[in-house]
């Protein structure tokens, strides 16, 4: 399964990339629709064209990461058609760093105080900083 | 342990680590301030403010993030459990619930997520106008992060607390100086969740216009359409938000509404080409061929990433209506 995504991911990369160039470089079709608003925001924000490819790219990235983090396959696509572009791209480039709100409080801070008392008696030896 | 340390070293090292250690954290806690709000700002707020329709989710397990939202979700009207939330927002590889995903959620339940500035004022005044707050904060240290979700329901000013919906305890005060302690390390990150129609207290005009434009790219603009119109009566200059409504106007069949919200943009502000150039199209199309030419040379006077598309649609409009 690794391997067989290991295969297809760069053959789909390219062929999204590829598949996108027509678009970009075709000249506007004279009754095309109006200018919309993120287009606008977008240029207002002096994003370059290479942040645009990549915010492209970054949905399938995301839904890839997803994936493989346990989310069921029926839901990847809703989830990461809800985040706006600027989003999909901060998750696909560090989705890892990203905090994830958790917090088991009682339970991981009690242990950690435990754990700092215990290493203070020398009876434990997990902080290296106590001795 | 085979260190080159003798054993009476090593037990001053321990000593010395134990007291390196009790300052830092006296240092982090016991010492930290409460954060100052300007004058105005304080004179501005009620000195109580609680959210008493704010219902209550308790998390199990990892589930902060789902019943932080399922809160907010719940007093702004709609009807969503947490369970319903946990497969939409919960990350199973992570234990937890990132901060986009948190936005997006939100979307996707039919509600708008406006990020706040990082200003403990900003909190405050969101508050006081009745928008409960989802707020991160790291209960631990930057070292060993505790990341956790809560949701800000009230302060008392005189007191000096912050009334949080947070983990197992509905409605817990925590002093200003420990609350901004704990959220300073997520950056201040927070947010309110808003039906559209609904606009935050405390956001400047770009910073909303880039909220519910998200919010459209997601949902569409029928379900945008409210939230542009309550922004453009709130700033009826701001160019950007008369073009975004015009835009909205658009999608939902209302030429007059978009000729109209294009008019007023570019009257707000007439170096907005994009206006300009919608307005030209729309113009012709409605066969208001005098608009159109006056609105289309105005945009292709203007120089911009518009330009070149403006001049195309002009020299079309004159080729048509001179064949």
């Amino acid at each position: 399964m690794k391997r067989l995504s290991r295969l297809l991911s760069p053959l789909l990369i390219a062929a999204l990339v590829l598949g996108s160039l027509p678009v970009a470089a075709a000249p506007v079709p004279a009754d095309d629709d109006l200018v919309g608003t993120t287009a606008v925001l977008d240029a207002s924000s002096a994003q370059s064209d290479r942040a645009k490819i990549r915010e492209v790219l970054a949905r399938d990235d995301v839904q890839q990461q997803l994936l493989a983090q346990g989310v069921s396959p029926t839901e990847v696509e809703a989830r990461v058609a809800a985040l706006s572009d600027e989003e999909a791209r901060q998750m696909a480039e560090r989705l890892d760093q990203l905090p994830a709100g958790a917090s088991v409080v009682g339970v991981l801070f009690a242990v950690f105080v435990i754990l700092l008392v215990t290493d203070i008696l020398g009876l434990t030896d997990v902080y290296p900083f106590t001795r | 342990m085979t260190g080159p340390f003798r054993p009476q070293e090593r037990k001053n090292a321990r000593i010395a680590g134990v007291l390196v250690m009790v300052a830092y954290l006296l240092l982090l806690t016991g010492c930290a301030t409460a954060p100052q709000l300007t004058p105005a700002t304080r004179d501005a707020l009620p000195d109580r403010v609680r959210l008493d329709d704010v219902p209550f989710h308790g998390q199990r397990d990892y589930q902060c993030g789902p019943a932080s939202l399922a809160m907010v979700l719940n007093a702004g009207g709609r009807d969503v459990g947490v369970d319903a939330l946990i497969p939409q927002v919960f990350l199973p590889g992570r234990e937890g619930s990132v901060q986009p995903e948190m936005l997006a959620t939100v979307r996707r339940q039919g509600m708008i997520p406006f990020r706040l500035p990082g200003a403990f004022g900003a909190l405050l005044e969101e508050l006081a106008a009745g928008h409960p707050v989802v707020v991160m904060q790291n209960l631990a240290l930057p070292a060993w992060p505790l990341w956790h979700y809560a949701v800000a329901i009230g302060y008392d000013l005189p007191d000096e607390s912050l009334i949080l919906h947070t983990g197992m305890t509905p409605g817990r005060a925590v002093d200003f100086a420990r609350f901004d302690a704990t959220w300073a390390r997520s950056d201040r990150w927070a947010f309110v969740a808003l039906p559209p129609g609904e606009l935050p207290a405390s956001l400047d005009a770009d910073a909303a216009t880039r909220a519910i434009a998200d919010f459209e790219a997601a949902r569409g603009s029928r379900a945008a359409l409210p939230a542009w119109q309550a922004l453009a009566e709130r700033h009826p200059t701001a160019a950007m938000v008369q073009f975004a409504l015009g835009n909205a106007h658009h999608s939902t069949g209302d030429r007059p509404g978009a000729m109209a919200a294009y008019r007023a943009a570019t009257a707000a502000d007439p170096e907005l080409a994009p206006a300009w150039l919608n307005l030209g199209l729309l113009a012709s199309r409605e066969g208001d061929l005098q608009m159109a030419r006056r609105a289309l040379a105005r945009a292709a006077a203007l120089p911009g990433p518009w330009q070149a598309r403006a001049r195309e649609e002009q020299a079309a409009l004159d080729q048509e209506t001179d064949g």
